[in-house]
């Protein structure tokens, strides 16, 4: 279908720039903490979870590329699920 | 910006939970049947576009990071209600999944980056005279940031004062600390957001939800 081969440019583009990006992240970012982050270490605190959450985002180029690329598609499956259940079949917009 | 668990007092995060769930069931009694079809592809990707984003973190200076948070960049895109729809979606999975953001300060985050981006983001944006729209853009993104981050200050403080200083973060550090790094963060949210909006609209003006941007998209005025 027509449609479908214009998503695939999308997602190829947000792959292909999610995996560029990776490179910069690893060089520049990977160790720091964000500001939340920091603004608990300064001020001594940690979080405790209370569960432990199945996958993280990992360590290293690849593992992270692939758990990005996990969820990329967990958030395009479960989005396309609740909007199928929201949604309706004409073409009015939502508001 | 993502909250973990046990940061909050129990209250002020059963208050994040509340709150969020009223505006969550608010959201899908407006969206219920609303929702077009044709738009559930873009929502998607977009949805997993910026779940991509908000791993990417970039460096602000003194050894912090900040990343894009997404919520008005979905609210332009796809109207507040399916853009608030999809930050939902994206900030259940990194808690539930990838253990980013805890189950118990869910609520708060949601307050903090889907509700304050998407809503009070989506009305900054809109409320800036349709010739000053594109500022909008980089105004309504950066306050998102910084509005998202005031509150995310004054829960660690409240929390902070309830429990006599067992939870949260002292007004003193929480305040100054979290603006400051989230006034530099929201730069970057706010240049993110303008240059894929206006990327969108030179290629694709359809695929933007708001009508002013389209229109002058399809006229061939550029944003910048």
């Amino acid at each position: 279908m027509n449609s479908d081969k214009k998503l695939l440019i999308p997602i190829l583009a947000i792959i292909a720039i999610f995996a560029l990006s990776l490179i910069f992240y690893f060089i520049f970012s990977a160790p720091y903490g964000d500001g939340l982050e920091r603004t608990m270490e300064e001020a001594g605190v940690e979080g405790e979870p209370v569960f432990e959450a199945p996958l993280s985002y990992g360590d290293d180029y690849f593992t992270t590329f692939a758990m990005g690329l996990i969820g990329f598609l967990i958030i395009v499956g479960l989005v396309l699920l609740v909007g199928r259940i929201l949604g309706r079949k004409d073409e009015t917009h939502n508001d | 910006m993502h909250i973990p668990d046990g940061l909050m007092h129990p209250l002020i995060s059963l208050t994040g939970w509340i709150v969020a769930i009223i505006v969550i069931a608010l959201s899908v009694q407006i969206l219920n049947k609303r929702l077009p079809y044709r738009t559930l592809p873009l929502m998607a990707i977009i949805g997993g576009g910026i779940f991509v984003a908000q791993m990417i973190n970039f460096p602000i200076g003194a050894g912090t990071t900040g990343h894009l948070v997404g919520a008005v960049l979905a609210a332009i895109l796809l109207g507040p209600l399916a853009g608030f729809t999809i930050m939902v979606t994206i900030l259940i999975i990194q808690a539930l999944i990838f253990g980013d953001g805890g189950i118990t300060a869910l609520g708060l985050n949601i307050f903090n980056m889907a509700i304050i981006g998407c809503f009070l983001g989506w009305s900054v944006y809109r409320a800036v005279p349709e010739k000053y729209r594109k500022y909008g853009i980089l105004l309504a993104s950066w306050l998102a940031v910084f509005i998202g981050s005031l509150a995310c200050a004054a829960e660690l403080a409240g929390s902070f004062a309830i429990s006599g200083g067992l939870y949260g973060i002292t007004g003193l550090i929480a305040y100054p600390t979290i603006l400051i790094y989230h006034s530099i963060i929201g730069i970057g949210e706010a240049i993110i957001t303008f240059g894929i909006v206006s990327y969108i609209s030179r290629v694709s003006p359809d695929l933007i939800h708001v009508p002013a941007i389209k229109a002058k998209a399809r006229k061939g005025v550029a944003l910048e």
